[in-house]
C-alpha cells in the first residue's frame, strides 16, 4: 500500500505526460486530419501511444496499476471517439486520408490495450479481467 | 475560440482538481502556508525552475531578441544566472529553517537580524512580485486572449478570468497546491516554449533559412549592431537623457541585468518553496539539471530561436505566430504560456498574502489571531492583491510597468542579509539593514518610478534610467555593498540575537566541507570568476567576433553572439555542477535536524500597545498623505 504522497506524485507525474504529449498528439491528429495527410495523423497517434507508454512507466516506478477513473475516462473517451468516426464514416464525410487516420488511431490504440493487458496479466489473466465471477463461486471457484 | 475554450476548461478543471486535493491534504488551513514542509524535492525543482524561467523568458526575453538582436547575452544565460545564487544559498537556508522551524523569508530576517525593516523590504518585494511583476505577464497573456478569440473576449475580461482562476486554486489549495499543481505547470510551460521554438522554426523554413535570414540582415551596417553588444560600458546618462552610441546593450549592461535576474533566487518567493521543502537532497540536481540544464537550454536555445524569428519576420512574434496556427495548436501553446504565468503568480499571490498577514499584521496589531482566523485573513488579502493587480492592468499599465521593474532590482539588494546569514558572518545586523536602505534608495533613484515620483516633487535629477548603461540592480547593489562593508568595519563589537548565533553555531557544524572541496576552493573562484567574465561580462565583447571568419563569414552558422552563448551555457552547466557537488555546495545531505528550542520567555499582554500601534498607523498614514499632497501641490510642475 502506497502512502498519499508518493500517489499525488504519480497524479502529477501523469498529468503532466499527458498535458504535454497527449495534447500534442491530439493536436498533430487534428493537423493531419484537416490537411488529409495520414502522415501526420500517424504522428499524433505516435503521440498519444508515447502519453500511453510513458503513464505505463510511471505505473511500473510506482508500482501500481491504471485507476479506475483512469480507465473509465479512457476507455469512455475511446468509444465516444469510435462512435464519432463510425457516424462520420457512415454519413459519408469523411476523406480517404481521414478513414485511414482514424483507422490506425483506433486499431494502433486497440492492439495497444490488448498488448499492455497480455504483457501485465498474461493471456489467461487478461481475459480475466474481463470475466465476472459470480460472488457466490468465491476467489478460489 | 472553441479550441482554446475547449482548452482553457481542461485547464479550469485541472486546478480544481488539485486544489480538491491539496485542500484535504491541508485540512483546511492546518498546512495551508507551508504545506507541512513535505514538498518532494523534484517537485520543489519544478516549481522553482518553471517560477524562475517560463513566463517571463517566452514573453520578454523573446520580445527583446526580436527587438533588439543579440545585444543582451545575459538573457540568454538565465538558466545558469538563475542556479548560481541557487547553489549558493538553498542548501544553508533550508538547514537553518529547518533548525528553526521557519518557512519564509520574513521569519528568517526577522530571525537572524531581528529587524521589522527587513520584514518589510521582503513584504513589499513579495507584493511587487504579486502585483506588479506577475501582472505585467498575465496583461500581455489577456492581449493575446484578445487577439487569439478576435476580439470577442476584451483584455480587461480576459485579465479578470485569469485573476479569478489564479484566485480561486490558490485560495483553496494554498502551498501545496502551489507546488503540486506548478510542476504540472513548469512541464506545460517548458513544453509551450520548445513549442514555440518549433513553430518559428517551420514558418521560416528551419533552422538553416533562420541564419541565412539573420546573415542578410547582419549584412545590413544599419541592423549588424543587434548581432554585437556595443562595447564594455557607455557612460552615457542614461535612457530618456541621452542615448548610447548604437544601443544600450553593453557588456556590462548585461552583467547587471544578469545581477537582477539572481534577484529572483533571493526573493521571498524563491525561498518560500525552499522552506516547504522535505529535504535538501535534490537541490544539487535540480540547480544543475532541471535549472541550468533543462530550462537554461529552453532559454539559451528555443527562447533565442523564437527571438531571431521575429527579429527576422516581425510579423513573427508570440501573437502572430498563435495567430498563424491552426487553433488546437495554439490553444495548446497559449495554455502552456498561461501556466508558466500563473505558477510565478500564484507563489507570489501566496507569499505576499502570508507576508502581509502572518508576518505584519499579526505580530504588529493583531497578536490573538489564531491559526484559522490567519489563513482566513490571508485568503481575503490573495482575493484584494489579485483586485488590485487587474484593476491595475486596466487602469494604470504606465505605473504597473514601473512596479513590475522594480521587484528583481529590490530583491537582488537581498543578497546582503541572506549572505550575512549563510556566509559571510562579519556583516553586522546595522550594516544589512543600513546597506539594504541604501540599496533600495540606489536601484528607485536609477528606476523610471523614482525618477518619476522625484519629478512629481518637483526634483528633476540629471540622468535617466540606466545611467551608463547599467541597470538599477548594479547600482542598488554598489551601494548596498559600500556601505555594508563600512557599517559592518564600524560595528564589529555588536553582539547578535540567540538565534543568530545559534543559526552561525549550527552551520559550522553541519557543512564542515570535506579535505578535497577545499583543496579546489581557489579552483571553484577561478572558473566561477571566469565564466562570469567570460558570459555575461566584460568578456562578451570577445563574443562579437569569436567565431567570424576572416571575411565575417559565421564559422559556426549563426551568429557568433549566439554560438558564444550557447557555448557559455553548456560550460555554465559544468559550473554549476562543479559548484553543487565537487565543492558541496548543493550536495544531498542526510542528517537529523532537531529543533531549536529557545530559552523561555515571559509572553507580555501587548493589546495596549497593538490600539497604540493601530491609532499611530492611522494618524501616520494621515499625516504623509496630506504632506504628499501639498508638497506635489507646492513644488511639482
Amino acid at each position: 500500500m502506497l502512502s498519499p504522497l508518493p500517489i499525488v506524485e504519480r497524479s502529477i507525474l501523469v498529468f503532466s505526460t499527458w498535458a504535454v504529449l497527449g495534447f500534442l498528439g491530439l493536436g498533430l491528429l487534428l493537423e493531419g486530419l484537416t490537411r488529409d495527410s495520414v502522415t501526420l495523423s500517424s504522428l499524433g497517434v505516435g503521440g498519444i501511444v508515447l502519453a500511453f507508454v510513458v503513464h505505463i512507466v510511471i505505473n511500473g516506478v510506482f508500482d501500481t496499476g491504471f485507476s479506475p477513473g483512469e480507465t473509465a475516462l479512457g476507455i469512455g473517451a475511446y468509444g465516444l471517439l469510435g462512435l464519432v468516426f463510425v457516424i462520420g464514416a457512415i454519413t459519408g464525410e469523411t476523406t480517404m486520408a481521414d478513414f485511414y487516420s482514424g483507422l490506425i488511431f483506433f486499431g494502433v490504440l486497440a492492439l495497444g490495450f490488448l498488448t499492455y493487458l497480455f504483457t501485465r496479466h498474461g493471456l489467461r489473466g487478461a481475459f480475466s479481467r474481463f470475466h465476472v465471477k459470480p460472488a457466490s463461486l468465491g476467489e478460489g471457484a | 475560440m472553441i479550441w482554446l475554450s475547449l482548452y482553457g476548461l481542461f485547464y479550469i478543471a485541472m486546478t480544481l482538481y488539485w486544489a480538491r486535493v491539496g485542500a484535504r491534504e491541508n485540512g483546511d488551513f492546518e498546512t495551508y502556508f507551508s504545506a507541512g514542509h513535505a514538498l518532494s524535492p523534484w517537485v520543489s525543482a519544478l516549481v522553482l525552475a518553471g517560477a524562475s524561467l517560463s513566463g517571463w523568458a517566452i514573453l520578454d526575453a523573446s520580445a527583446e531578441v526580436g527587438h533588439s538582436g543579440f545585444g543582451f547575452p545575459a538573457l540568454l544565460q538565465a538558466g545558469i544566472a538563475l542556479a548560481l545564487p541557487g547553489v549558493l544559498f538553498f542548501k544553508r537556508i533550508w538547514l537553518v529553517g529547518q533548525r528553526l522551524r521557519l518557512s519564509s523569508q520574513s521569519e528568517l530576517l526577522r530571525s537572524y537580524y531581528g529587524s521589522e525593516f527587513l520584514v518589510c523590504v521582503s513584504t513589499v518585494i513579495a507584493v511587487l512580485f504579486a502585483v506588479a511583476f506577475a501582472g505585467l505577464q498575465l496583461s500581455a497573456l489577456s492581449r493575446l486572449v484578445e487577439g487569439l478569440t478576435g476580439g470577442a473576449v476584451s483584455a480587461p475580461v480576459a485579465a479578470t478570468l485569469l485573476a479569478v482562476v489564479l484566485f480561486g486554486y490558490v485560495v483553496i489549495g494554498g502551498m501545496r497546491i502551489v507546488g503540486y499543481l506548478g510542476a504540472i505547470q513548469a512541464v506545460l510551460a517548458a513544453a509551450s516554449v520548445v513549442g514555440f521554438a518549433g513553430f518559428a522554426l517551420i514558418a521560416v523554413g528551419g533552422f538553416g533559412a533562420l541564419n541565412a535570414g539573420l546573415a542578410t540582415l547582419s549584412a545590413d551596417p544599419l541592423q549588424a549592431g543587434r548581432f554585437m553588444v556595443s562595447g564594455v560600458i557607455q557612460f552615457t546618462t542614461g535612457a530618456g537623457r541621452e542615448a548610447a552610441a548604437g544601443h544600450e546593450g553593453t557588456a556590462l549592461a548585461s552583467l547587471s541585468i544578469a545581477f537582477a535576474l539572481m534577484g529572483f533566487q533571493a526573493s521571498p518567493l524563491a525561498l518560500k518553496v525552499i522552506l516547504s521543502m522535505r529535504t535538501p537532497r535534490a537541490l544539487a540536481a535540480g540547480q544543475t539539471w532541471v535549472m541550468a540544464g533543462a530550462y537554461g537550454g529552453l532559454v539559451a536555445l528555443c527562447v533565442g530561436t523564437v527571438g531571431a524569428a521575429s527579429l527576422i519576420r516581425p510579423d513573427l512574434g508570440l501573437s502572430g505566430l498563435l495567430a498563424s496556427l491552426s487553433p488546437w495548436f495554439a490553444a495548446w501553446l497559449f495554455i502552456g504560456l498561461l501556466a508558466g504565468v500563473q505558477l510565478m503568480a500564484g507563489l507570489g499571490l501566496l507569499t505576499a498574502g502570508e507576508a502581509l498577514v502572518r508576518h505584519l499584521y499579526k505580530p504588529w496589531f493583531h497578536g490573538r489571531l489564531g491559526r484559522r482566523d490567519t489563513v482566513t485573513l490571508t485568503r481575503v488579502v490573495i482575493g484584494l492583491l489579485a483586485i488590485a493587480s487587474v484593476l491595475m492592468q486596466a487602469l494604470t499599465p504606465v505605473t504597473l510597468s514601473m512596479l513590475g521593474s522594480l521587484a528583481l532590482p529590490l530583491s537582488f539588494q537581498l543578497w546582503t542579509p541572506l549572505l550575512g546569514i549563510t556566509w559571510l558572518r562579519w556583516i553586522t545586523r546595522p550594516a544589512a539593514v543600513t546597506g539594504v536602505g541604501f540599496g533600495i534608495a540606489g536601484v528607485l533613484l536609477t528606476e523610471p518610478l523614482g525618477i518619476a515620483v522625484l519629478s512629481f516633487f518637483g526634483l528633476d535629477v540629471p540622468w535617466g534610467r540606466a545611467p551608463w548603461t547599467l541597470h538599477s540592480a548594479a547600482w542598488g547593489m554598489a551601494a548596498n555593498l559600500a556601505v555594508t562593508l563600512l557599517v559592518s568595519a564600524f560595528t564589529q563589537r555588536r553582539g547578535f540575537s540567540e538565534e543568530a548565533q545559534e543559526i552561525r553555531r549550527f552551520l559550522g557544524i553541519a557543512l564542515r566541507t570535506s579535505a578535497r572541496a577545499r583543496a579546489l576552493r581557489s579552483t571553484a573562484w577561478s572558473v566561477s570568476l571566469a565564466w562570469l567574465f567570460l558570459a555575461v561580462g566584460p568578456g562578451l565583447v570577445f563574443g562579437n567576433g569569436a567565431f567570424l571568419g576572416p571575411d565575417r563569414q559565421w564559422l559556426v552558422g549563426m551568429p557568433s553572439l549566439w554560438g558564444w552563448s550557447l557555448l557559455f551555457w553548456a560550460l555554465g552547466v559544468g559550473l554549476v555542477w562543479f559548484l553543487s557537488y565537487k565543492m558541496e555546495m548543493a550536495s544531498p545531505l542526510s542528517m537529523d535536524i532537531p529543533a531549536y528550542a529557545p530559552h523561555p520567555k515571559l509572553r507580555v499582554h501587548q493589546d495596549a500597545q497593538e490600539r497604540d500601534r493601530v491609532r499611530a498607523l492611522v494618524v501616520t498614514s494621515a499625516v504623509a498623505f496630506a504632506l504628499i499632497v501639498l508638497t506635489a501641490l507646492g513644488f511639482s510642475r
